[in-house]
């Protein structure tokens, strides 16, 4: 067997990793799965490429497709989410609001930029030159991408150690209690959208040299970042991780033994046997909700 | 999706109507069968028949999504699945059309009872996410099994199904599918008014209620998922014939979306949405060919549009419009509906009361003990009241009997049978009914149709007697209705039997709940609080109403604060306090117990007060 | 003695369902205010809709001379109103000091008062100084209920307003926090209670209030309306014989 699966499964669960770290961000203090998701990390990519194709130095790309596509999450939950879920807290409206958003992002971002891939040059001095390391065949920006996902987890995990994490917490366990402890959950939700936009779209950019940039990334990326944040537990950012790894891995592995429509199939069936087994995912835990 | 501020009917309501809903259904099939002699253009033709295969997968989806609450993302796969089982069958294999439509529907149906599986541990939008997910690996196997689907090039020349060694027209393709819209039609709206339309609103609004009114959750979604695909997978063999070319293209995720914006637009959950949906999409034709570009924006902003604006689409604003017309002019806002043909009052039989016997029950949330080794003895056919301060465990008690939790230690039997471990709709079934503290009923449908939940678990009319309306379901729904409305008169809340639930004040939800158990003939009956928020006249009358169903054999089980009504009623009184039993006896016995007075009213011990 | 709290007249309802109507009460600073009726007579309803968790849909709630009826819970909590909700609603996920220190969100103190603030939560109720890393959901029923007090606490309240207290506690602990509620008065915060345990209640506040069926049926200073027998009929629900 290809040692390589090794590192290519990690570093695609990364990218799967960095997208359900996104839905959590925005999961925790509203309840709300953001369908858009998979699109808001699409328009990043797109963003931050052509911020690139036009010169700008790549973390100034990062930093404007953070901030747009933040702004842009910020508007979902203006117009497909606050509105929806203010009239009833227990309907699941938002999921066909928030799929009617993703509808209309994919069109014009279509429409925007075509449907040709752009590639994306990794910011130097990564590369995506392989070399071989303990029989591996990785490059220095796979390297990266995986070292730095951890960490960027990790340090998200951190700020949830904060008072306002710990109020978004709050707000996810118990609502009007939050409430009569002065937290405001309408604002840490628009903050949340904006900070899960700007994830998203820093999720992209790191995802484009290794898939490309292309308008037609969208709803596999949703499914993916799905899969990695249901087997992890939504609202677990560090199941999120290793659900990502442990997806990447076995689908690299699949890679190598079947065809990319089996792939497809095998990792389906996965979520469906951890999903019967676990309803909660592997690392989620139960929630205490009384009759 | 429920919205409580657009007051709404019942069901099925249209169908209840003898005049509007025959005649109008009448005009319609004239209509549909006589469109192909005057279509006087094949291409009409074919939009005709395109229509009613949509319709069908429309219908589908609405009885999934719209009713059940489930919202599917997949339905455009299932649809390829049907039509491609069909397609090979036919081509590749040379069956004729009909068996391969059976097949293609009873695979389809297969696919539909997959997916169900994780959705009865998960949540709805678990569920959406998942259906995406399957239409991508069905999207995938349409190309990777090649040697099956000739993978991009798809299967060429279906025939058209025939019959007596002919084969079909447009015109009899047409007249088929229109045949098996309108039959599609008349059954869903005969199943949405008996118990399954109820069971299925159920499971959406309100799982508690389905649980308690002995509803088994897995077999009710697992039947919803079936039917619904079943019938999109037929839409499936429809959908290939109509094309004779099927290719992995006519199956892209957009095609599903296409069905839930159809379902959303006509109105989900509503009978007449799937209907008004597609055909409000095909009378826009020009729309779908001249912005094809901008389809799913359009797609997006309408699906927006309509969550924000209109969450019952047109189905649901046609109705908001009619009764606003029907108010303005001067007609009561609330028609009297045709009252069910009652066959004479319905008789209450006696029944023989349930005994409970309950061991060293314990329950911990946490670090909080709720009841630590409670045991209780209930005789069969008495009134036992339950008391003791907020927080005692009383209506954890209650929980336990009735399946919701599972005690960490203990028994609970029903006269000779152990439920620990049972099922809230098996224990409801065994003859438990139950009331909350907040009431759970459905607020969109009538009191009536509430009060009806209660029996879903009793009603003996097969599935086919009830979406073919046959006379066994025909009777059982009509004394049903007689007997919902007999108990409703019997807790007092005759004059509101079609009020809807949602509209009645918290103590009258709570009087139907009561009305919604005994429906079910409990053997045991368990009330949370049913006098709290009553009115000093209201709990006379509430009193008397607990003693007329004991007089009928039934064991009542009563958590009750207020404590005359409780020494009225009741022969036996259980005082817990803090998750133990601190007393038991005659009401008169127990009030008088220091200790009970000062756990009650927190008074300190006469002792401790003298010192 | 001045009234810190004036609810004037407030309509409160869910949906189309009314809950209180025409309800008026007056809490005067400093003082331990009970509030007592049976179970949906319409207590809680009340305290959510001072605390900004309904809104009423007439009448007002002028706190400290300001009216905030309609306000958002936050800017009531900003006000010095402070709400312990029925069941100990506490974040049982999170720790005793995360959950004091969410006590403290949006209050605008010096980082070297912050050490006071837990200083005297302990002080109140040391036990929780033991358990300061515990989840708040093992701690038991007791513990709980002194967390959720001493989370309001943090924001050192003008009026702190109690739903139950006693729930499902042993008398000895309700002993304990009733004895709190005390101080707490001498210290200078004003109380609003809504308490079960009608006599315990009645006898450490100044002044009380019945409701039933979500009207205000009798009010008076504590000791003439526990010798009465209007707090009788309203709990335990004895019939007015007319």
């Amino acid at each position: 067997m290809d040692l390589d699966i090794i590192p290519n499964g990690l570093a695609a669960g990364s990218l799967y990793a960095l997208i359900a770290v996104g839905f959590n961000i925005l999961y925790r203090p509203t309840n709300v799965f953001n369908f858009a998701q998979g699109d808001l990390v699409m328009l990043g990519a797109m963003i931050g490429a052509s911020a690139m194709a036009a010169g700008a130095p790549w973390v100034i790309a990062l930093a404007a497709a953070a901030v747009f596509v933040g702004l842009i999450a910020l508007l979902e939950n203006a117009v497909a989410v606050a509105p929806v879920v203010r009239r009833s807290s227990v309907s699941h409206a938002w999921i066909i609001s928030t799929l009617a958003y993703s509808l209309i992002i994919d069109n014009l971002v279509g429409h925007a930029w075509g449907p040709d891939p752009i590639r994306v040059d990794p910011p130097a001095p990564l590369s995506t030159t392989t070399f071989t390391v303990a029989g591996m065949r990785t490059s220095s920006y796979q390297i990266a991408l995986i070292v730095g996902t951890a960490l960027m987890i990790l340090l998200i995990e951190r700020f949830y150690r904060t008072r306002s994490g710990k109020a978004v917490m709050a707000v996810a366990e118990d609502r009007d209690a939050a409430l009569l402890r002065g937290i405001d959950p309408g604002r840490l939700s628009r903050w949340s959208f904006f900070l899960g936009g700007g994830f998203a779209a820093v999720a992209g950019l790191l995802a484009s040299p290794v898939l490309y940039a292309s308008t037609q990334l969208g709803p596999a990326l949703l499914i993916k970042g799905f899969e990695a944040a249901a087997i992890g537990g939504v609202g677990n950012n560090r199941g999120a991780l290793v659900a990502g790894w442990i997806l990447g891995l076995a689908e690299a592995l699949g890679g190598s033994l079947l065809s990319p429509g089996y792939q497809q199939a095998s990792t389906f069936v996965l979520l469906l046997v951890i999903l019967l087994i676990q309803p909660r995912g592997l690392f989620g835990q139960p929630e205490a909700r009384n009759v | 999706m429920s919205d409580r501020t657009i007051p709404r009917g019942g069901a099925a309501r249209v169908l209840d109507n003898p005049w509007l809903g025959r005649t109008a259904i009448l005009v319609l099939a004239v209509a549909i069968y006589v469109f192909p002699l005057i279509a006087h253009s094949d291409y009409r033709l074919y939009l005709g028949t395109q229509v009613g295969i949509y319709l069908l997968v429309a219908m589908g989806l609405n009885l999934l999504s719209g009713y059940t609450g489930q919202p599917s993302l997949c339905h455009g796969a299932l649809l390829a699945i049907g039509a491609y089982v069909t397609a090979i069958a036919t081509v590749d294999h040379g069956w004729s059309f009909w068996p391969a439509a059976l097949v293609g529907m009873a695979i389809t149906a297969g696919a539909g009872a997959l997916i169900a599986l994780p959705a009865f541990r998960v949540s709805a939008w678990y569920f959406a996410l998942i259906t995406l997910a399957f239409a991508e690996v069905v999207g995938g196997m349409l190309i990777e099994w090649g040697g099956l689907t000739h993978s991009f090039s798809g299967v060429v020349g279906i025939p058209m199904p025939s019959a007596f060694g002919q084969s079909f027209n447009a015109a009899q393709l047409f007249w088929l599918v229109a045949t098996i819209d309108i039959a599609c039609f008349i059954m869903m709206a005969n199943m949405m008014r008996g118990r399954f339309g109820r069971g299925f609103i159920a499971l959406r609004d309100n799982e508690i209620a389905a649980r308690a009114s002995g509803i088994s959750l897995v077999r009710l979604k697992m039947f919803a998922f079936v039917v619904s695909a079943a019938v999109t997978g037929l839409a499936g063999a429809f959908y290939a014939v109509q094309k004779t070319v099927i290719t992995p293209d006519d199956f892209t995720a957009d095609v599903s979306i296409f069905f839930l914006v159809v379902v959303v637009l006509g109105g989900s959950g509503r009978l007449w949405g799937a209907a008004l949906g597609t055909v409000a999409f095909f009378v826009v034709p020009e729309l779908l060919t001249s912005l094809q570009a901008w389809r799913l924006l359009i797609y997006g902003v309408v699906l927006l549009a309509l969550m924000l604006f209109a969450p019952h689409g047109l189905a649901g604003a046609i109705a908001s419009a009619w009764r606003s017309l029907r108010v303005a002019l001067g007609a009561s806002p609330r028609p009297p509906p045709p009252l069910a043909t009652a066959p004479g009052a319905p008789t209450v039989q006696k029944v023989r009361g349930m005994a409970v016997s309950i061991a060293g029950l314990l329950k911990r949330f946490g670090g909080v003990t709720a009841l630590d080794r409670v045991s209780l003895k209930v005789e069969a056919g008495s009134v036992h009241a339950i008391v003791g301060p907020n927080g005692s465990g009383k209506t954890t008690l209650l929980n336990m009997i009735c399946g919701f939790f599972r005690p960490d230690e203990g028994s609970i039997r029903l006269d000779d049978v152990e439920v620990v471990g049972r099922s809230t709709a098996g224990i409801a079934r065994l003859g438990v009914g139950r009331t909350f503290q907040t009431p759970k009923l459905l607020p969109e449908l009538t009191a009536t149709e509430n009060a009806m939940l209660g029996a879903f678990a009793a009603e003996r009319a097969s599935t086919i007697e009830v979406a073919l309306w046959a006379p066994r379901a025909r009777r059982e729904h009509a004394a049903l209705a007689a007997q919902a409305e007999h108990f409703l008169g019997f807790v007092g809340l005759g004059e509101r039997v079609h009020e809807q639930a949602g509209e009645l004040p918290h103590g009258q939800q709570r009087l139907a709940e009561i009305a919604r158990a005994l429906i079910g003939r409990p053997r045991l009956l368990l009330l949370d609080e049913p006098a709290a928020g009553l009115s000093l006249t209201e709990l006379d009358k509430l009193g008397a109403l607990i003693r007329s169903i004991a007089d009928l054999g039934v064991t009542v089980v009563i958590v009750e604060h207020h404590l005359e009504l409780v020494a009225d009623i009741c022969r036996h009184v259980t005082v817990l306090d803090r998750g133990t039993v601190l007393a038991e006896g005659t009401p008169d016995a127990v009030f008088a117990d220091p200790a009970v007075i000062a756990a009650y009213m927190g008074a300190r011990p006469l002792a401790e007060a003298a010192s | 003695m001045t009234a810190l709290l004036q609810v004037e007249a407030i309509d409160v309802g869910y949906g189309h369902v009314g809950v209180l109507e025409n309800v008026s009460l007056t809490v005067d600073q400093g003082s331990i205010v009970a509030l007592v009726g049976s179970n949906g007579a319409g207590k809680s309803t009340l305290l959510r809709a001072i605390s900004g968790l309904l809104r009423p849909r007439r009448g007002r709630i002028v706190f400290a001379g300001t009216d905030l009826a309609g306000a958002p819970p936050n800017r009531v909590v900003d006000a010095g109103i402070l709400h312990v909700a029925e069941g100990r609603r506490l974040f049982r996920q999170q720790s005793v000091d995360d959950n004091l220190e969410l006590g403290l969100y949006g209050a605008r103190i010096a980082r070297s008062n912050v050490a006071a603030r837990y200083a005297r939560v302990f002080e109140l109720f040391p036990v929780l100084a033991e358990r300061r890393r515990s989840r708040a959901g093992v701690l038991s029923g007791g513990q709980q209920q002194m967390l959720a007090i001493a989370q309001a606490l943090m924001r050192e309240p003008r009026l702190l307003m109690l739903d139950e207290p006693s729930l499902g506690l042993a008398p000895i602990i309700v002993d304990q926090v009733l004895e709190v509620l005390l101080r707490l008065r001498d210290g200078g915060t004003t109380i609003l209670l809504v308490e079960q345990m009608v006599e315990r209640a009645l006898e450490i506040a100044d002044f009380g209030f019945v409701l039933q069926n979500g009207r205000l049926i009798g009010q008076g200073p504590a000791a003439e309306l526990a010798r009465s027998d209007i707090v009788t009929s309203a709990y335990v629900g004895a019939k007015q014989h007319n």
